[in-house]
Parts: structure tokens; sequence; C-alpha cells
């Protein structure tokens, strides 16, 4: 394979992977900025959408209205969880969130588990991606170009959205001073409400984008929760261009790591974050602390 | 014995009470009597390998079905004791340990995981308990980590890499690589095939090993790919295997190179639907076994779970039906009888003949090799048996992990 064609497959494939990556990490990143609390179920949402849009797939037949049905069914629940439980945390320290967000994880597979059964399910790429195109004359899967695509549009629809919308405006004044938004007259809960559905709606969506590749199973949400983290931890917590270079650095790191060096591979990952965190220890664009 | 002046206070209690008991209600003798078999089943339920968990689970429970509904085993009925170990080993010894000291369970079968196993089966002589294997794979357990209450009635991982090699002895592929889960059975199963390949002189160009949990292999695809290899051998289970064959298919890498497996659940084609066609493995039960045994078997299970059932279930039935023969042959549930009736049993059932050996407790047994197929009134590719092996070519020597030739 000519080292061109080698070196703009991996890329592609990389942002594809980049993706998948942003989907959980923007949504982590969001609601950590807004409500200080790192979500421990924000994998299990991530697996949840994935299950949900197999059922959705199979009942309407359709991957795209699985892909608008599950997230937000995930979004939807999301938000009730934050309005039902997190809301009445937010006078306690940091380790009640940790708590009850890693008890919902918990609970929430095992309600996976007892709802769709333990075996993993399958779930195949849309019709329209499933064909397999010629990129620099080497076979590459038409659903890996597709997810790079999607990644690239939500990434610049969720940028519009935090700087042209009214709720964008008030989701980065209440990430930087909620005790103002709130003497301003407005309700700072709507908005947590808002952004905890959105973020886990992201998930859900990374869940359904994420299954024709792995398909839907029981372990997808522990593997990708770690991902997430580091991805965070590097673009800094709460900044959504971080999430976005964090993702992309985080699937370059790993696709070309595991290739020349596979050895490493589980390594690379860590070894990007502990440079961050000893270089910038607030994360690449994140605050420094 | 007792003299009746040393009994204490409490037995007499006890006694008397037991026969006063015995004495108004008949019922309850009848019970003393017949007192249940125990067998204790410490499984994976829960964690990465729960789905194998579950399924050795349903073969215990219709089998214990199926048994006491023709009367139990020397009259007295079988009482299955199910514990979740979640896959850790720690907890397979406790939860077995609970077993031995609160329900008096002697016999065990169904530890899911090798790594349990290993953890389980020094503690059988001092629990003075026998344990019938249904699923671990590990070689070592009938090498250096053999005790004398441990039997194995399952094909063991170096029992499986060997069918798929005699196969491939006289299949057409010439190069070969292999890729491999990165933990201790990826890296064995591949260097035994390894091994195979280099005495069989085929040209073996090279391994690559992913850690649990890959979600791309892509990367790993495109090595295969650049290798040139004709074929590839991969050890993989449950996601990581599901995630790899959804994306080699979707790099249309099968048309290119044949792939090849230890081992295969039917829970693989149903993740991965036509993904998985074409893909050629050892298999440790097939449902598509052709004997009368086996299709009684096949339809007593469809009545049971509707559908057909799967690798691990026809290995869990295969391992109750040998204890089931120990235990009519020592005419008793005690372990020393036990042991010595198990260690020459032989049964003809599901998957034809398999005998006990007594050097190591390994159950003799033909090897099978299947190739994914579409086949009628199946939704997702099903395995079709392409070659056989008698026993005697497929298990190694005595304690041995490896083969001569």
């Amino acid at each position: 394979m000519p080292f061109l064609s080698f070196l703009v497959t991996q890329s592609v494939n990389a942002l594809s992977q980049a993706a998948l990556l942003f989907f959980l990490g923007v949504g982590l990143t969001l609601i950590f900025g807004i409500m200080r609390i790192v979500n421990f179920a924000h994998g299990t949402f991530y697996m949840l959408g994935a299950f949900i849009g197999y059922s959705a797939a199979r009942l309407t037949g359709s991957f795209w209205l699985a892909l608008v049905l599950a997230p937000l069914a995930v979004g939807i629940l999301g938000a009730l969880f934050e309005l039902g439980i997190l809301r009445r945390l937010y006078r306690r320290d940091e380790s009640a969130f940790l708590m009850v967000t890693f008890g919902l994880a918990l609970v929430l597979t095992e309600l996976i588990r007892l709802g769709w059964g333990p075996e993993a399910l399958p779930v195949g790429p849309p019709a329209a991606f499933s064909g397999i195109l010629m990129l620099m004359g080497e076979p590459f899967p038409a659903y890996r170009l597709f997810l790079a695509g999607a990644g690239a549009v939500v990434a610049l629809g969720i940028w519009q959205f935090l700087e042209r919308t009214r709720l964008g405006l008030l989701i980065r004044a209440t990430s930087q001073n909620a005790e103002m938004v709130h003497a301003l007259g407005i309700d700072v809960n709507l908005v947590r409400s808002a952004v905890f559905g959105i973020g886990c709606g992201l998930a859900g969506a990374g869940g359904v984008l994420a299954a024709p590749l792995v398909t839907a199973s029981i372990g997808m949400a522990a593997t990708m929760i770690i991902d997430a983290f580091v991805i965070v931890i590097i673009g800094g917590m709460g900044s959504f261009p971080g999430s976005l270079l964090g993702a992309v650095l985080v699937a370059f790191v790993q696709v070309f790591g595991e290739y020349y060096v596979p050895d490493l591979a589980l390594a690379f990952m860590y070894l990007v974050m502990l440079l961050v965190l000893v270089i910038r220890p607030g994360g690449l664009l994140g605050k420094e602390a | 014995m007792k003299s009746p002046a040393m009994m204490t206070r409490r037995t007499v209690l006890g006694v008397a009470a037991v026969g006063a008991a015995g004495l108004a209600m008949p019922w309850v003798r009848r019970a003393v009597a017949a007192e249940p078999i125990k067998i204790g089943a410490p499984l994976a339920l829960t964690g990465p390998l729960g789905s194998v968990g579950q399924q050795l689970k349903r073969g215990c429970e219709l089998w214990t079905k199926v048994q006491n509904a023709k009367g139990g085993l020397l009259g007295r009925p079988i009482q299955l004791l199910v514990e979740d170990t979640a896959g850790n080993p720690a907890d397979a010894v406790r939860k077995a340990q609970e077993m031995v000291e609160r329900d008096g369970c002697t016999i065990f079968t169904g530890i899911t995981l090798s790594s349990e196993a290993l953890a389980v089966v020094p503690k059988l002589d001092e629990w003075n308990a026998i344990f019938v294997s249904s699923d671990n794979g590990d070689g070592r357990l009938t090498a250096e980590s053999f005790v004398p209450n441990f039997f194995r009635a399952n094909i063991s991982a170096p029992m499986g890499a060997r069918a798929v090699s005699l196969f491939l002895r006289s299949a057409p592929y010439k190069n070969f690589y292999a890729i491999g889960m990165d933990y201790a059975w990826g890296r064995n199963s591949v260097s035994v095939f390894e091994s195979e390949m280099k005495q069989a002189k085929k040209n073996f160009i090279g391994s690559v090993f992913s850690p649990i949990g890959t979600k791309d292999f892509s990367t790993y695809i495109t090595k295969i790919r650049q290798s040139e290899a004709d074929a590839c051998y991969v050890t993989m289970a449950g996601d990581d295997y599901n995630a790899f064959l959804s994306q080699a298919a979707q790099y249309r890498l099968p048309e290119k190179v044949q792939l090849l497996s230890e081992v295969v659940d039917l829970t693989v084609p149903r993740a991965v639907g036509d993904a998985a066609l074409g893909l050629i493995s050892s298999m440790r039960y097939c449902f598509r076994v052709d004997n009368p045994k086996n299709k009684e078997f096949v339809e007593t299970w469809k009545k049971e779970y509707g559908a057909v059932p799967d690798n691990n279930e026809g290995e869990q039935w295969q391992a109750l039906q040998i204890l089931a023969a120990g235990i009519e042959k020592a005419k008793s549930t005690e372990t020393k009888a036990l042991r010595s009736a198990l260690e020459t049993v032989e049964i003809d059932d599901i998957k034809g003949h398999v005998a006990i050996r007594k050097c190591d407790h390994q159950g003799v047994q033909g090897g099978t090799v299947v190739k994914l197929v579409k086949a009628e009134g199946f939704s997702s590719p099903v395995p079709e048996i392409i070659a056989t092996f008698p026993g005697d070519k497929t298990v190694p020597a005595c304690n041995k992990m490896t083969f001569e030739d």
C-alpha cells in the first residue's frame, strides 16, 4: 500500500472514530461546565441509545428514524433524571453526584439486560452507507466516511447553537457565573435540565452511530466512558472546543499508535493525557486551575 | 460409635423430634429417605462473559428438569444450586465454599471462566468435592494444575485449536496470519496454532494482539490485509469478537482472507448477522450433529426455550450426562466412590462417544470443524459441519497441552 493512500485512509478513519468519541465527550464536558458534576452514567446513556436504536430500527425498518428516535428518548430520560433526582442534590458536595450517577449507571445497565437480554444485538449500517468506496485505491467502508461527516456537522451545529441562540447564550453564561444569571431572573434549573438532556441525547446518538461498528452490547458503556473522560481531561473540563480537540487528538494517536506500535496500543491515549496534565493541568483549552 | 449415655441433650431432643414428626407425618419420612442430590453451579451470570454463564444455567436447568421427570438419580431428586460469580475468581471460590458449608454440596459443575476454575480446583480436596467442568478451556487444568477431583467433560482450548489445524492440513490455504485478544487465552491459542502451522510446513507470517475492549479494528484489519495472508486465525470472544467480525465485513476482508477461529457460539452470528458468513471454526458442540440422541435433545431444548441449543448449552448437557453416568455407576454420590466411577465412565450421547480417561480426567471425544452458512428457517448464519476428527487425534497426550506430530 503506498504510504500516501495509507495516510489518507487512516486519517479519515481516525476522524470517524473522533466523531464517536466527540458525541460522548461533548455532552460530558457541557454537563460538567454547567453543573460541575461528572456524570458517571454517561456511558450507560450511550449504551441505552444503541439498544433503543436497535429496537427502533427493527420496528420502523429505518436506521435514520432510529437515529432520531433513540437520542430523543435518551435525552428525555436524561432530563427527567436531572429534574427528579439530581436537582435535589445541588446543595450537597460532589460525592453525592458521584454516587448517584454511578448508581444510575448500574441500575440502567441491569434494566437494559432485563429488557434486551444479555446477548449483543445487530444493528446494520443504513443501506445508503453500507457499501465500500475506493479511497486512493484502497477499500474503505462508506459508513466510516459518513461518521466523519456526521461528526463534523454536529460539531458545527453545536458551535452555532452555543454562539447564536438564546439558550446557547444562557448555557455559556451559566457556566461562567450561575448566580449572576440567576440574579438576572433566568431559571437556571431549566438551563441545567436542558443541558443534561442535550448531553444525554448526544450520547444516545453516539450509541446508535457506534452500533453498526461494535453491535449493541452490555459491555459497550464501560469501554467508552473511560475514553470520554480522557478526552474531556485532555481538552479541558467544561470546554466545548476542548472536547472536539481532545476527540481528534485521541483518535489520531490511537489509530496511528496501534498501527506502528501495537503492543503499546492501550498506553498511547494515557501517555497523551499524562503529557497534557504535566504541561497544562487544566487541559489544552481549559481554564488553568 | 456413640453410646446412648454419651448422647448430648440436644441430640436426644433432635432424634425424638424427628421420630415424632416421622410418626405424625408420614411424608416427612419419605422426604428423608429420598434426600436430594445437590449439584452446585457457581456461574458468571453477569460481567463480560455473562452470556456464557446464562447458557450454562439454561443447560443445567433443563437437564435437572428432564432428569427429575425421569425420577432423578438413584431414586433421589436432583436439586440445582445456582449462584452468580460475575466472572470473578474470588467470588467463585466464595460462592462454592458457601454451597459446601451451608448446603452440604459436594458436586460442582458450570464454573464459567478458566480463571475461576483455576482458583477453585485447589480447594476441591479440602471440600471433599467433585467438579465436572463443562466449559473451562485452559489446557493447564488437565496438565500442570490438575487435581484428582477435577474432571473435564468439555473440549479444551488446545483440542479446539488442534481440530482447526488438522482441517487446515488438507485445505488450500498456504499463508497464515493470526489476531488474538491480548491476554492469556488469546496468546496461548495463537502460539499453539503457530506451532501447529509450522509443523504442517505452512507459512506463518505473523500475529497481532488487540487489547480487551478494543472498539476500532481498522488498523488490525489493515495489517491483516497488508500481510497478504490467504487465511487469518482469530482468537476472540464476546464484544471484541463481534466488533472485529462486523468491521472486517465492512472492509470486505473475508473476500480476500479466509477467517478461522478456535471456537464460535451461535451468539456471534446472531449479533453480527451476515458478517459471520463463511467463518470456519472449531465448535465444541454443534446442534446439527446427526444422531438420534442429539435430535431428541435439540427437540426438547426447542420446546423449552424456543431456540436451538448453543455451543455451551450442549457442553453443559453432556457434562451432566457424564456426571449422571458416574453417579449411577458408583451407586452413590460419596466423593471417593464417585471419583473412581467417573474415572472410567463412558457415554454415547449428543456428541457421540465420550470416554473419561483415568490419567488426567479429560473426556476423550471427537473434534468438529464448522463453516457458518445461510440455512432455511434461520434469520442469521448457522454452522454447517465440514469436518470431524476422532478423539485420539484431537486430544493431547496425558497431562500435555501441545501435540507431538
